[in-house]
């Protein structure tokens, strides 16, 4: 809650503006309270003074009008709280040098009188007691001791002022929370919001500015929402409405007489038709899938998807064990893993897949070929979407530009990463690092 | 004896062409543009499979495919097409009671190859047991396959990943048990949905099978040789209804 000792604004909103209260609080009720104190003893001290100058003139004329045998009786009577009168020449010093022993020295020489003041002399250090001399009119010494009272404050007046200053925490801690809290729980949302669109959204309770705050947040996040979906949409439909234009036309050449021009409209259709099919699948990945998460023995799903591969007469090795079932949607899984091998596959040889478990909550999946890799610089930008590195443009190896950035996706939505690199000796690694 | 397609599509195109590939592969065609049209040509002639299309107006191809497996024809062979790319909802279309499937965009030859599969399949060896909508789930031992998924789970509930040929083998296996099957009958049921050759030996994918079981080849429990025959699938099979 304190700021963060000498050394550094303090960099958290809460922190700042706790300081800032707090300080000015603390100065502004400071002042208010040394200005009272002060008022206060002067206040004292003149009413002090006055009621001396009437006393002491009195007690001197009656001490002086006695005769000498009746004054000690009088004495006293004649003393006060924090003043006696003593028959004798006191105790020689010198004068006290406290502003307000000197007041009160000058105060009683106005009072009894210039003549009858011899002098004064202090008894201990400034501020202590002291005593002052006078002559009575016989001639017979009269000294006035002195004990000044401490100073006027009461001892509870310090306990209040703890009291208030802890209230004054109390207080600052709880209005600079009521302003911070909604500003992190705002900041958590947005955070939240990741690719699959599925944040929560903010309460909107509490204080009139921080419910419009949230209520224009969660409009907002769902605005994104709407046009990420209609995106999806568009593109679902599109795809959806090409597949039957796409159909009649195989169909249609289907029938037809073998020609040359015949096998290359085949294969711009089916440029088109992977174009169509993989658009719609990186749409739903965009859209966060809806599989639900299993635990899954990784050893035979990978066994299994090298299988298929072999079954089809493409060759791809398999290393490393993890050895325990994973949680994952194996759907997207496999989805990932053939994406990364067909790439591999289709630039490469030598085509392997690594397995092996990091640490506990950790493991990497590496495919791995050897082929011309790709150039440091676009080792990023091929994950994004319809990204083709200029050598891969032509029709014999073109693709869509979508299966790495399916990949790329799917691996997010699993918790995740996809990460690219060359290997030494060339070639490329497509390597996924998942939660177990 | 030629055999007797029904094709059901909205698109008077597809239809069209479709029918004259078909025609020219010797076979008899009816066509029909919604789930009305096709019981009328249910009713007037003895059709020997139906191609069916996913997305049609109105009633839409899984209901009619369901009411076809609940009727008067609930042998009757059916293809799905389905015009969506994902392999989840390929499979959904399929195990609704399709004996197979296509995406759309096909060829027609494509086409032409699984409706002989099925046809050959379906004379040659009729499944014992029906998959229905509800009931999806082959059990047998402690084990289970989600015919939905395709996911086959163990007694501890973790999926054990299947290659695309050994599915199918399992398959046929489940659909069959107790009942020997030869080599050829093996490879002609297992035979690939895209045109994938079935190189290796139906040998060498039991084997693999037994391994995915943890089946011990020298005393299988599940996959047993029957000397100069095949193999037969000797465990008991039972259909469930569990949402896994």
């Amino acid at each position: 809650m304190k700021a963060p000792a000498l050394g550094g604004w303090p960099r958290s909103l809460f922190a700042r503006v706790m300081v800032i209260l707090l300080v000015g609080m603390a100065l502004a009720q400071g002042l208010s309270f040394g200005l009272v104190v002060f008022e206060r003893s002067q206040a004292a001290d003149r009413l002090m003074l006055g009621n001396l100058e009437l006393d002491v003139a009195s007690s001197v004329s009656l001490l002086d009008m006695l005769p000498a045998d009746k004054r000690t009786n009088w004495l006293g009577r004649l003393g006060r709280r924090n003043y006696s009168y003593l028959l004798n020449t006191g105790v020689a010093g010198t004068p006290p040098s406290a502003p307000l022993a000197q007041e009160a020295i000058a105060t009683i020489a106005r009072a009894a009188g210039e003549r009858r003041y011899i002098g004064a002399s202090a008894m201990g250090g400034p501020g202590g007691p002291f005593q002052v001399h006078l002559r009575l009119s016989d001639g017979s010494p009269l000294t006035i001791d002195i004990h000044p009272a401490p100073s006027g404050v009461s001892p509870w007046l310090p306990a209040l002022l703890c009291i208030q200053f802890l209230l004054l925490l109390a207080c600052t801690w709880a209005a600079v929370r009521l302003v911070t809290r909604p500003l992190k729980q705002l900041a958590a949302a947005a955070e939240k919001l990741g690719p699959d669109l599925k944040a929560d959204t903010v309460p909107e309770q509490g204080p009139t500015e921080v419910v419009h705050a949230a209520a224009a947040f969660n409009a907002m996040q769902q605005r994104i929402s709407g046009y990420l979906t209609e995106r999806v949409q568009i593109l679902a439909a599109i795809s959806h409405d090409l597949q039957t234009p796409i159909t009649r036309m195989r169909l249609r050449l289907d029938l037809l007489e073998s020609s040359d021009a015949h096998a290359k409209l085949y294969d711009d259709l089916s440029a088109m038709e992977q174009l169509v099919r993989e658009g719609l699948a990186y749409a739903r990945t965009l859209h966060g899938g809806a599989e639900t998460p299993v635990r899954v023995d990784l050893d035979t799903l990978l066994d299994s998807l090298v299988c298929d591969y072999h079954d089809a007469g493409q060759a791809v090795s398999l290393e490393g064990k993890v050895g325990l079932p994973i949680t994952t949607r194996p759907q997207a899984l496999r989805r990932i893993l053939s994406n990364l091998v067909d790439n591999a596959l289709k630039f490469g040889t030598e085509v392997g897949i690594h397995v092996q478990r990091d640490t506990d909550t950790r493991l990497t999946i590496a495919v791995c070929d050897r082929g011309p890799g790709i150039p440091e610089e676009e080792l990023e930008r091929v994950l994004e979407p319809f990204y083709r590195l200029e050598s891969s443009r032509n029709r014999g190896t073109g693709g869509t530009g979508l299966g790495l950035a399916i990949a790329a996706q799917l691996a997010q939505a699993l918790g995740g990463s996809l990460v690219l690199s060359n290997r030494a000796g060339g070639g490329l690694q497509a390597m996924i690092t998942l939660p177990i | 004896m030629t055999d007797h397609i029904l094709i059901v599509d909205d698109d008077r195109e597809i239809r069209l062409l479709v029918a004259e590939y078909l025609e020219r592969g010797g076979m008899r065609v009816t066509t029909a543009a919604n789930g009305h049209e096709m019981r009328a040509a249910l009713e007037n002639g003895a059709v020997d499979l139906v191609v069916l299309d996913l997305m049609l107006p109105g009633e839409d191809g899984l209901k009619l495919c369901r009411d076809l497996r609940t009727g008067e024809h609930k042998r009757m062979p059916v293809l799905m097409l389905t015009a969506r790319g994902d392999e989840a909802d390929r499979i959904l279309g399929l195990e609704m009671g399709a004996d197979d499937y296509l995406a759309k965009p096909f060829a027609a030859r494509e086409l032409l190859a699984r409706i002989n599969s099925v046809l050959r399949r379906t004379r040659m060896l009729p499944p014992n047991l029906q998959i229905t909508e509800a009931a999806t789930v082959l059990a047998f031992g402690p084990w289970r396959l989600n015919t939905t998924s395709r996911h086959l789970l163990d007694e501890d509930d973790v999926v054990i990943a299947l290659s695309g040929a050994e599915y199918r083998l399992l398959r046929v296996f489940l659909d069959h048990p107790q009942r020997v099957l030869n080599r050829d009958q093996l490879l002609n049921l297992t035979q690939g949905r895209d045109a994938e050759l079935f190189e290796r030996s139906i040998d060498l994918m039991v084997s693999r099978l037994r391994q995915r079981l943890r089946d011990d080849a020298k005393d299988p429990q599940y996959i047993k040789t029957v000397r100069s025959e095949g193999y037969v699938f000797s465990a008991k099979v039972e259909i469930r209804e569990e949402h896994l």
